[in-house]
């Protein structure tokens, strides 16, 4: 391999290097804060709130992991295996659910399933005016909330694992005489669980670090804990102590994941590859699939947009379409677009080295960045901030403290599709140009850029959906009067304003859908 | 492609590097974040702790008087006190309006406040509920009250603060959540009347009893009354006349507590302001002072917010229980920042949520 001039490199190598430092520091510096907090401090909180905390945070995740697997791996089943009217239809809208950010999937439960609520309402038509339904302030509502939230992950996971399925394993197990039982258990489920059990990872995570929800609906995790501690204390002690459990908790879950797959490698073996012959459905079964299906969509999308289209035409929420709206739209447009551009060019130089020179310090740097995924919005707002009052404090209360926030706390998020763009295109390309007389930089910008322009869009676009959805970290920094759409819901929302928080929520969810279907032709497919 | 070519098509000046583009973004973002700061130059910048829809009509009609623009950050107060003891002499803060005095006094010893000498506040406003120097300025009244549905609870079921750590209230009571500033001036209080032994046991049977019926906004607690999820609440007296206020046949009444013989009195709390130290708009913040503690501006907080004037010569919503007619806690408000910190300590043991 020809050598990378190396004074490129090394201002290249200082970008990567000052990035990661970015990541680590606010990590460090919320560690050391946790250390040197009182004595006191951490037994009174060990005594009474950490074990409730942890005990709701972790019953919470694994509850919504058994709803989210069952929704999700019976989906995609259904998809994969069954032929019917409207397959391919169900398909593409079983996604429809990631573009709903879990705080407005909770106001909107908080009414339906409210005391008083229409479904309340229904339930006391069948069973007496006396019955109550589970309320949505509860574990079970919480469960059910998140559950509905996040299980397109695992449904787009299993379903892609499932298309790319040699049924020769199954066959052989059926010419052995095993039962559709016996061979959904010991041969499918164990062929699928590597990608299972990277979907439940991404579920259990969604779950420690969601702020959204759980605020809405009042249900105490870690995460929430570190919010209120940080708004309603005289001091961060408390908070910090709080946020070093939820980093180490989030890291045991990480860690965990990465061990199952290595544990558990599955190779398909080469050629004789056949699609799976799709059961194909009598009118009976048709209905009963499409009733099911419908059902989940409906709860997990259709219903709650459909309220939000109503109460967005509702007089007192058109009221409310002013100046003032339009300012709220910029503003998360702004701060969104700025994160993801930011979030790229930091990114890029990491992924870059990484991949090409992949030496202990360039990989270091790029694992270091992958630290936003253990830091929940509320700890990385935390972290910035006792960071920029320790090192910068000119910059607080400006929107660079928020960009900083969400960079560390997205990056992750945008690496995983940048890393995998620059390990596709083989070096030898950039070789090439190079012998045939381009400079580095030339090469970079005629050669690389191009190849992995698909990366870097959808790493922008990854970035800038998660801001314009980002809660906590937004409301702890922003500056004066700087409010964004979410905001506005989540401000509305928790005063039970249902119809003044709607035109927001209904404008993120818009924003999002064509956002999903890039993901959709680009990321996914290619996993 | 020769080796001088090369070099020369590097050193076109049009050619986009990508170094460029990050110093663009820099600039982008410097630019973002200066922003803030011009906007203040011609503005009052008001950080509040209050609800924005209590404090927004009267920012908006002092506007409409004076001319001078209001920029307004709501948010929680301690989350604002916060904020400005890190901004220091940097924060775009020009005045700070909070509803818990507690919270005033912390911020005036944390030196943020300037002391205000002026005649309009001596002759509007009594002693008792400004700081002594006069750095805070109360600006309305407001009360703990017992709210209950009248369906589920008869009025005569409860007298004081202390009945609702009784078990038979098990799962029929609404709090305000651990973080809240009105539940720590309360607590506060309470711990100043009865002591805090008495206190945790108190707090211990309002945490059993409202299990997860935790709530952070006052006016959640009110909707959950008047819906009947549950029987009783504490909140601050204006949320339920303002709920009243809408919706006159809500089956929503208010109890007065701790008025019994002997008993501690009410507790009593207020909202205020207060001007900052480095603030180089002092004569505007002074005119939203003076306009706040005048009669028009107090007429505000009486008719639009339901919260008692503490202007002598403004009248109360006559809806509201009539002041003369029941006493406070002898707690001086100034004490509530220094009760503060054993408080939160409590409530944490506690562990409330």
């Amino acid at each position: 391999m020809i050598a990378v001039r190396p004074s490129s490199l090394s201002s290249l190598q200082l970008v990567a290097l000052a990035s990661a430092a970015l990541v680590l520091l606010p990590l460090i510096y919320i560690t050391t804060l946790a250390l040197s907090a009182d004595p006191a401090v951490w037994s009174r909180l060990w005594t009474t709130r950490v074990p409730e905390l942890l005990w709701n945070t972790i019953s919470l995740a694994c509850a919504v992991v058994l709803l989210a697997l069952v929704l999700g791996v019976s989906t995609a089943w259904i998809v994969t295996r069954c032929e019917f009217p409207g397959r391919r239809l169900w398909e593409v809208a079983l996604v429809l659910p990631l573009a709903m950010p879990t705080f407005v999937l909770a106001y909107v439960f908080n009414y339906l399933l409210g005391f008083g609520g229409p479904v309340e309402a229904l339930w006391q038509m069948l069973a007496g005016p006396q019955a109550r339904i589970f309320s949505p302030q509860s574990f079970l509502g919480v469960t059910v909330v998140m559950g509905l939230a996040t299980f397109p992950f695992i449904y787009l996971l299993t379903r892609s694992a499932l298309l790319n399925f040699n049924v020769s394993f199954e066959e052989i197990a059926r010419t052995c005489g095993a039962s559709p039982l016996r061979r959904i258990i010991s041969v499918t489920l164990p062929l699928l669980r590597p990608s299972i059990v990277a979907g439940v990872a991404l579920v259990i995570l969604y779950v420690v670090s969601d702020f959204g929800a759980v605020s809405l609906l009042r249900y105490q995790t870690l995460t929430y804990a570190v919010f209120q501690q940080m708004t309603g204390q005289l001091d961060n002690q408390a908070a910090s102590i709080l946020s070093v459990l939820l980093v180490i908790l989030a890291l045991l879950f990480l860690v965990t994941e990465r061990w199952f797959r290595r544990k558990s490698r599955f190779y398909q073996t080469a050629g004789r590859y056949r699609a799976p012959q799709r059961i194909r459905c009598n009118w009976l079964q048709t209905v009963g699939l499409t009733a099911s299906l419908a059902m989940i969509l409906g709860a997990a999308f259709g219903v709650p947009v459909c309220l939000l289209i109503l109460w967005s035409l509702s007089p007192e929420a058109l009221v409310i379409l002013d100046a003032r709206f339009f300012g709220f739209v910029w503003n998360s447009a702004v701060l969104a677009t700025l994160a993801a551009t930011a979030g790229v060019l930091i990114g890029l130089p990491l992924a870059y080295l990484a991949s090409r020179k992949p030496t202990w310090l360039n990989t270091g740097c790029l694992q270091a960045a992958y630290a936003g995924y253990v830091l929940p919005g509320p700890v990385a707002a935390l972290a910035v901030l006792v960071l920029c009052l320790n090192l910068i404090p000119v910059v607080y209360g400006t929107v660079l403290v928020l960009i900083i926030a969400y960079v560390l706390h997205f990056l992750p998020a945008g690496l995983q599709s940048l890393e995998p763009a620059i390990q596709q295109i083989t070096p030898n390309l950039e070789e090439v140009a190079r012998t045939l007389g381009l400079s580095a930089r030339e090469t970079v910008r005629q050669v690389t850029l191009p190849l992995i322009r698909n990366g870097i869009i959808v790493a922008w676009v990854l970035i800038f959906l998660q801001t314009m959805k980002e809660l906590p970290a937004t409301l702890l920094l922003r500056p004066v009067g700087f409010d964004t759409l979410a905001i506005r819901v989540w401000l509305e929302a928790s005063e039970e304003y249902y119809q003044l928080a709607a035109p927001s929520a209904l404008l993120i969810v818009l924003v999002g859908l064509p956002a999903l279907g890039l993901l959709l032709s680009r990321d996914w497919r290619a996993a | 492609m020769s080796r001088s070519l090369h070099k020369a098509h590097r050193t076109t000046p049009c050619t986009n590097y990508h170094p460029h583009i990050g110093i663009i973004t820099t600039c982008i973002v410097l630019l973002f974040s200066i922003i803030p700061n011009i906007a203040a130059a011609d503005q009052l910048t008001v950080y509040s702790g209050r609800a924005e829809r209590l404090i927004k009509p009267a920012l908006d009609e002092f506007t409409a008087k004076t001319g001078i623009q209001i920029a307004l950050l709501s948010s929680g107060t301690t989350e604002l006190v916060n904020r400005m003891k890190a901004e220091g002499d940097r924060s775009p803060a020009d005045v700070f309006i909070t509803n818990d005095a507690g919270s005033l006094e912390l911020a005036r010893t944390a030196g943020l406040f300037r002391p205000l000498s002026m005649r309009e506040i001596e002759r509007a406003i009594p002693p008792q509920f400004r700081a002594t120097d006069n750095s805070w300025i109360g600006l309305s009244g407001r009360f703990w009250i017992i709210t209950y549905n009248t369906r589920m609870v008869k009025p005569d079921q409860i007298k004081s603060l202390l009945d609702l750590a009784d078990p038979i209230w098990k799962g029929k009571l609404a709090i305000p959540n651990a973080g809240s500033e009105y539940l720590h001036a309360g607590v506060s209080v309470i711990r100043a009347s009865i002591g805090d032994d008495r206190t945790k046991k108190f707090l211990e049977g309002l945490r059993d009893n409202a299990g997860t019926q935790v709530y952070q906004k006052s006016s959640q607690i009110v909707e959950a009354v008047a819906k009947g999820q549950v029987a009783l609440g504490i909140v601050n007296h204006y949320y339920v006349y303002r709920h009243l206020a809408t919706q006159p046949a809500s089956p929503i009444a208010v109890v007065m507590p701790d008025q019994q013989e002997g008993g501690m009195g009410a507790i009593m709390n207020v909202a205020g302001i207060g001007v900052l130290k480095h603030t180089p708009r002092v004569e505007q913040a002074k005119l939203l002072v003076e306009f706040l503690v005048a009669q028009a501006g107090q007429k505000i907080f009486a008719d639009l917010d339901k919260e008692y004037p503490l202007h002598p010569e403004v009248q109360a919503d006559q809806a509201l229980v009539e002041r003369k007619s029941f006493r406070a806690a002898m707690v001086p408000l100034a004490k509530l920042a220094e009760l503060r910190a054993p408080t939160l300590r409590l409530i944490e043991e506690v562990g409330m949520r």
